[in-house]
């Protein structure tokens, strides 16, 4: 069972406790999905290391644990969607561009899946998902500062939560870049780069992501007495 | 074996640009959180700087309120003191000394009464309107500076010429116009205490996006640049503070002997 637990997975599994601690009884659905996305995305995480040690033991008869990334990624157009329409509607309405996108995203997603099957990652999609989330979050970013309004940023659990989110896209760019020529089936050890890139921005994501949890609890808490 | 060599070498190139972008990746978004944290900061600065100047505003115009009305509450104290009261004691003397025997001089008396009288309810009514001090700035600056030209025509110490130039905005700003109305009436006591003028000039200019006010008096002046502290009073200093909190600017010009030129732009509406 320990097995499962790598440093990667125990992130996620600190940060989903934290979103069912803050966020259980949030009075925003929107905020709530986030234990329901983590419960999906921990479950994907545990997953994909078992399959991972199958494919290790053998490589000629199981395929790469890529297939349940791709069904991950799903999730996670419909759920950032969500997120940003929340995020971006204070300002101005946000709804047609963003249903624009995801049908773009899912569409993209059926398109490659139909080419080359699930068993091969679907690098495009995520490539266009991870520009949308880098312009999305920068957009907010520029809302934030052409707003005239002072926001406490200490406390301010939306700013958290874009602030991990972009650092997790943005930095893991040349990881997609490089994504064919990194990928574990052309790697000798599977300790391989990537593995430590996408361990550290983890704890990135996952660090701003808990922080935006607590803050709205606290925050929100604070409000109601 | 040269195959695998050239690999491990083209992984080790990978590798290497793998690193340096990631950081260069890394350290953009936190390049950029950093400058929000800055640019949130000053935000608040310039948010309280604005606060706090919006708070001097609204104090220096009521100040400006209290000083309008205890400066009409002084004109109307002397005025009752030195002409109404005279006029009424002339009166009050008049009739005391009526002798009812002999009629002729009894109405001459008694119509020179009437006509002590009369100018006591005209002098009441030039009061009267003086009271109404702040409601004469809803009625508008130049009628507002027109009642204090009337008054101070009234003691034929000096002549004063008012012209107004350009067309009235739609749209007034009382605050301004209060603050203004203060600051003229600042210009005439000092006008009356110190410079000893019998002409006084004043234009009201509206002009693009403001108002000009220009006050020019044939006065004794007095030289600025040498002018000691202590005397350069309050007078002044009030003025061009005043003038400052509505964004305006204020210029003095003045030379013993040769009168004093004073002018304000202000921002309006």
């Amino acid at each position: 069972m320990l097995q499962y637990f790598t440093l990667n997975t125990s992130v996620e599994i600190i940060c989903f406790l934290i979103a069912v601690i803050c966020l259980h009884s949030d009075e925003k659905v929107e905020w709530k999905f986030f234990i329901v996305f983590l419960f999906i995305t921990c479950m994907t995480e545990m997953a994909g290391v078992h399959f991972k040690k199958l494919y290790l033991a053998d490589r000629i008869h199981n395929h790469p644990n890529i297939w349940l990334y791709n069904i991950l990624l799903l999730f996670q157009i419909c759920f950032f969607c969500m997120i940003f329409e929340m995020l971006l509607s204070k300002y101005f309405n946000i709804k047609p561009v963003i249903f624009g996108m995801g049908m773009l995203l899912l569409a993209t997603h059926n398109y490659e899946l139909y080419e080359h099957g699930i068993f091969a990652y679907n690098e495009l999609t995520n490539t266009i998902m991870l520009v949308f989330i880098v312009l999305g979050s920068l957009y907010y970013f520029y809302l934030l500062l052409k707003g005239e309004n002072y926001v406490e940023l200490k406390y301010a659990y939306d700013f958290w939560w874009v602030a991990g989110i972009l650092f997790f896209y943005f930095g893991t760019t040349t990881c997609n870049i490089f994504f064919k020529s990194l990928s574990p089936e052309k790697m000798k050890s599977i300790k391989h780069l990537t593995y430590y890139i996408y361990n550290a921005f983890n704890i990135i994501l996952y660090g701003c992501w808990s922080y935006s949890f607590i803050c709205r609890k606290w925050l929100t808490s604070q409000s109601l007495s | 074996m040269l195959e695998l060599f050239i690999y491990l070498s083209e992984m080790a190139d990978i590798t290497e640009l793998i690193i340096i972008t990631t950081l260069i990746f890394l350290i953009a978004p936190a390049f950029l959180v950093l400058y929000i944290f800055i640019y949130n900061k000053r935000k608040k600065r310039h948010i309280e700087e604005k606060q706090l100047m919006q708070l001097t505003f609204e104090s220096e115009l009521i100040r400006t309120q209290m000083e309008i009305r205890e400066q009409t509450m002084q004109t109307i104290g002397a005025d009752l003191h030195d002409n109404i009261g005279q006029l009424l004691s002339l009166a009050s003397q008049t009739l005391g000394s009526v002798n009812l025997d002999d009629r002729d001089k009894a109405q001459q008396k008694i119509d020179s009464v009437l006509d002590l009288t009369k100018q006591s309810i005209k002098e009441l009514r030039l009061l009267g309107k003086l009271l109404e001090g702040e409601q004469l700035i809803a009625l508008g600056l130049p009628e507002a500076i027109r009642q204090v030209i009337n008054w101070i025509e009234k003691s034929e110490q000096c002549i004063v010429t008012y012209t107004i130039e350009g067309e009235h905005p739609a749209q007034n700003n009382p605050d301004k116009d209060l603050i203004l109305f203060r600051i003229l009436q600042e210009v005439f006591n000092n006008i009356i205490k110190h410079s000893k003028a019998n002409e006084i000039n004043i234009k009201l200019g509206y002009i693009q996006d403001g108002i000009r006010l220009q006050v020019i008096d044939n006065g004794t002046g007095f030289d600025i640049a040498n002018m000691p502290e202590n005397q350069k009073g309050m007078g002044l200093s009030n003025i061009q503070k005043r003038a400052e909190i509505v964004g305006g600017r204020f210029f003095i010009q003045s030379q013993p002997g040769e009168g004093t030129c004073i002018e304000i732009f202000i921002p309006y509406p």
